[in-house]
C-alpha cells in the first residue's frame, strides 16, 4: 500500500462511507457532507490565506512599495533586494498565502480520488474499494452504493438528453448541466472574493482576473470529463467557499457589477 | 511570475485529477477472454482482438481506431457463429461481431448504462445483464429487443440456465431466478453481500453454486432457491466457482482457494494461499485446477491442492484464464503483451506473446 492511500486516501474514502452509512445511503449528501467537513478542517488555512492575501494585497498600494517599484524600474536587482527589506520590516512572507493553498491541493486530490473509489463504477475501483475499507466498517452491507442523486449517477459525467434524441459527438453525455452550474459559482466565487485594487499596475489583481476567467472554464471541463460525484464537490466547495468568504466579511458584491472591481464599502472593510 | 506561478498550478491541477481518471480509461481496464480451437478473442481497453493461437499473429481488431467503445466484458462465442460483447464505454453498445473477420453484424445500444457481464445465448435469444440493473432479452440473429425485465442495481455477472429458468447475480446483493417465458422473476435468495460473478451450476443442473461478497460459497436448489450449504471464505468471493462431479473450486480475493465438497461444502483443502489475490475463476483441467493471481503468477494444483507447476508472466492478472485444447490462455493487465499461451501439462510458454500490433 502506498504512503498515499494510507495517510490521504484510505481515511478519506473511510470517513466519506461512514457519513454514507450514517445518514441513509444517500452518496450526493455524503459528499456534500464530506465537502463541509474538509472546509471546516480546512477553515484556519483558508483564514490564513486570506489574511496573508489581504496583507499583500495592502502593500499593492503602500506609498513607500510604489516608490521603490518607480525608483527602481529598470533595476530588477535593486528592486528585488528592496522589495525583501520591506518584507523583511515588517514581518511579511510573501509565500505564506501559498502555503495554505499547497497544502490544500493534496486534500482536494484525495477528496476527488476518494469520491471515484467509493463509487467503484468498474470492477478495478471495486477490488480497490474492498481493500480500502477498514475492517469495522462491514463493507458487504455497505456495497454497492447508491449513486443515484437527483437526476445523476455520480459514477458518471453527467448529462441530460437533449430533445428529441438529438446528440453532439463532444458532449456524449447530453446537455452538461452541472458543468454550467460548476463554472458559474466558481466564477461568482471567484469573482466575489477577488481583494479590491486601486492600482492600474497591480500585478495580483491582474492575475486575479484572469483566473476569474480561466479557472470556471477549467473546472467545467473537468466535470464534463470526470465523475459527476466531483461536480457535486465542486459546486458544495464554491457555495461554501463564498459563505465562508461572507461569514469573514470578505465578500466584494460590487464585483459582480461591470467594472466593479473596486474597494469594497466601508461597512465591509471595517469587519475584516 | 505570478501569472506563471497560477499556469503552473493550473497544470499540476490538471495532470493530476487526469492521472487519477487516467484510472477511469486505462487503468481501470478488465480484460475479457475467450477463445475457440485456433482463435483468441481479447478485449481488452478500447479493442477487441481476434489472435491465432498457432503463432500469436492478430487476425483483425475492433474497431479500427479507438473510439467510444471501453471493454470489460468476457467475449461470448454463440452457438450461430458470432461473437458479442458489451461495451462499457460511452455508447453503451452490446456488439456483434463476426469472429472471422471482426466484421462489425449489428448493434444493441437502448440499454441505460454500461456492459460489464457477458450475456447468455439460448437457442435464438440473446439474454444480456446491463449496469443499468435491467436484463435484455434480444433476437440472437438481429439484436433486436425481444423484451427486458428490471432487476435493480448493477448486473455484472454472466447468467446461466438449466433450459428452463434463467440465473443471475446481482450486486444488490440477490440471486435471481427468472423464467424467460414470463418474463418474471420465480424466485430470489439472498447472497449476504454482492456477487460480481456467476453462478455455476452443477453437472446434473440441479444445484447452483455461487459466491459472493458476503465471504460465502452457497449451494442452491435451483428449483426454489433455498439453501442447501453455505460455506465461509475468509474474504470476498468475486470469482464463478469451477464445479466438477464432486468439488467445488473457488476463491477468495485474499488469495486462499477452496476445494468443497460438492455436497456438503466441507472444505478438503487446507489454507492454500499460493500468492496474492484471486479474481478470475479456477480453470479445471484433467489434473486439477489452475488458478491465476492478481501478483501475475499461475499456478497448476492438483486436487489435493499441491502445486504441479508454477510460471510467472508479470503484470496483473484479474481475468480468469481460458483453456484452448492443451493451452491455458492468460489476459493480463499492464503486463508487456496482451495474451499470453502456456501448456496446461508442464507450464512451459509459447514462444509467441501478441500484442495487439
Amino acid at each position: 500500500m502506498s504512503w498515499w492511500d494510507l495517510i490521504i486516501l484510505n481515511p478519506f474514502t473511510n470517513v466519506l462511507l461512514w457519513i454514507y452509512n450514517l445518514i441513509g445511503h444517500n452518496f450526493g449528501l455524503a459528499v456534500i457532507l464530506f465537502t463541509i467537513l474538509i472546509r471546516a478542517v480546512t477553515w484556519p488555512l483558508n483564514a490564513q490565506q486570506l489574511k496573508s492575501a489581504k496583507v499583500m494585497q495592502d502593500l499593492q498600494s503602500d506609498k513607500e512599495w510604489l516608490d521603490i517599484q518607480k525608483k527602481y524600474a529598470k533595476d530588477r536587482e535593486k528592486l528585488a533586494s528592496e522589495q525583501m527589506r520591506i518584507y523583511k520590516e515588517r514581518g511579511i512572507n510573501p509565500f505564506a498565502s501559498c502555503l495554505p493553498t499547497l497544502i490544500q491541493f493534496p486534500i482536494i486530490i484525495g477528496l476527488y480520488q476518494s469520491v471515484t473509489r467509493a463509487l467503484a463504477a468498474t470492477p478495478l475501483t471495486l477490488l480497490q474499494l474492498a481493500r480500502s475499507i477498514y475492517p469495522f466498517m462491514n463493507a458487504s452491507a455497505i456495497i454497492p452504493l447508491n449513486s443515484h442523486f437527483l437526476w445523476m449517477d455520480l459514477g458518471r459525467p453527467e448529462g441530460l438528453p437533449f430533445p428529441g434524441g438529438f446528440t453532439l459527438s463532444f458532449l456524449p453525455y447530453g446537455f452538461p448541466t452541472l458543468a454550467i452550474v460548476v463554472a458559474l459559482t466558481t466564477y461568482l466565487q471567484t469573482k466575489l472574493t477577488l481583494p479590491p485594487s486601486t492600482n492600474p499596475n497591480d500585478q495580483t489583481a491582474a492575475m486575479n482576473s484572469m483566473m476569474s476567467i480561466y479557472m470556471p472554464l477549467f473546472l467545467g471541463w473537468l466535470v464534463l470529463n470526470y465523475a459527476s460525484g466531483l461536480a457535486i464537490y465542486f459546486v458544495a466547495s464554491n457555495v461554501l467557499g463564498i459563505i465562508q468568504y461572507a461569514m469573514m466579511g470578505r465578500v466584494n458584491w460590487r464585483n459582480l457589477l461591470p467594472g466593479g472591481n473596486q474597494p469594497a464599502p466601508s461597512n465591509a472593510r471595517k469587519s475584516k | 511570475m505570478k501569472r506563471l506561478m497560477f499556469i503552473s498550478f493550473a497544470l499540476l491541477g490538471a495532470m493530476l485529477l487526469s492521472a487519477c481518471s487516467g484510472a477511469a480509461s486505462r487503468g481501470t481496464s478488465w480484460p475479457g477472454l475467450a477463445a475457440d480451437a485456433k482463435n483468441a478473442y481479447l478485449a481488452n481497453g478500447q479493442f477487441i482482438y481476434a489472435a491465432r493461437l498457432s503463432d500469436g499473429s492478430k487476425l483483425w481488431q475492433y474497431p479500427d481506431k479507438g473510439g467510444a467503445q471501453e471493454f470489460f466484458a468476457t467475449p461470448l462465442l454463440t452457438p450461430d457463429g458470432q461473437l458479442v460483447v458489451g461495451s462499457a464505454g460511452t455508447d453503451q453498445g452490446l456488439i456483434s461481431l463476426d469472429p472471422a473477420t471482426g466484421q462489425q453484424k449489428w448493434v444493441f445500444s437502448a440499454a441505460q448504462d454500461r456492459w460489464i457481464a457477458a450475456p447468455l445465448a439460448v437457442n435464438d435469444t440473446l439474454y444480456a445483464p446491463n449496469n443499468d440493473g435491467s436484463l435484455y432479452a434480444l433476437k440472437l440473429a438481429t439484436g433486436d429487443l425481444l423484451w427486458s425485465l428490471s432487476i435493480g442495481h448493477p448486473l455484472w455477472g454472466t447468467p446461466v440456465t438449466d433450459g428452463k429458468l434463467i440465473f443471475l447475480t446481482s450486486l444488490d446483493h440477490f440471486l435471481y431466478a427468472v423464467d424467460p417465458q414470463s418474463h418474471r422473476i420465480v424466485w430470489k435468495t439472498d447472497l449476504g453481500g454482492s456477487a460480481a460473478g456467476s453462478p455455476t451450476l452443477s453437472t446434473d443442473k440441479t444445484t447452483l453454486y455461487v459466491g459472493s461478497f458476503g465471504s460465502r460459497v452457497f449451494a442452491i436448489n435451483a428449483a426454489d432457491g433455498s439453501i442447501r450449504w453455505t460455506a465461509k471464505t475468509n474474504a470476498w468471493v468475486w470469482s464463478d466457482p469451477s464445479v466438477n462431479s464432486s468439488n467445488v473450486y473457488v476463491a477468495d480475493i485474499n488469495g486462499q482457494v477452496y476445494s468443497l465438497d460438492a455436497s456438503s461444502g466441507q472444505d478438503s483443502w487446507s489454507n492454500i494461499t499460493p500468492d496474492g489475490p484471486i479474481t478470475g475463476s479456477p480453470l479445471l483441467t484433467t489434473d486439477g485446477v489452475i488458478i491465476t493471481t492478481e501478483s501475475g503468477f499461475i499456478y497448476s494444483l492438483d486436487h489435493n491442492g499441491k502445486e504441479l507447476w508454477s510460471t510467472s508472466i508479470g503484470g496483473k492478472i484479474y481475468t480468469a484464464p481460458v483453456a484452448s485444447g492443451n493451452l491455458v490462455l492468460i489476459a493480463p493487465l499492464g503486463a508487456q503483451y496482451l495474451l499470453y499461451a502456456v501448456n496446461e501439462k508442464d507450464g512451459s510458454m509459447l514462444p509467441w506473446h501478441f500484442d495487439g500490433k
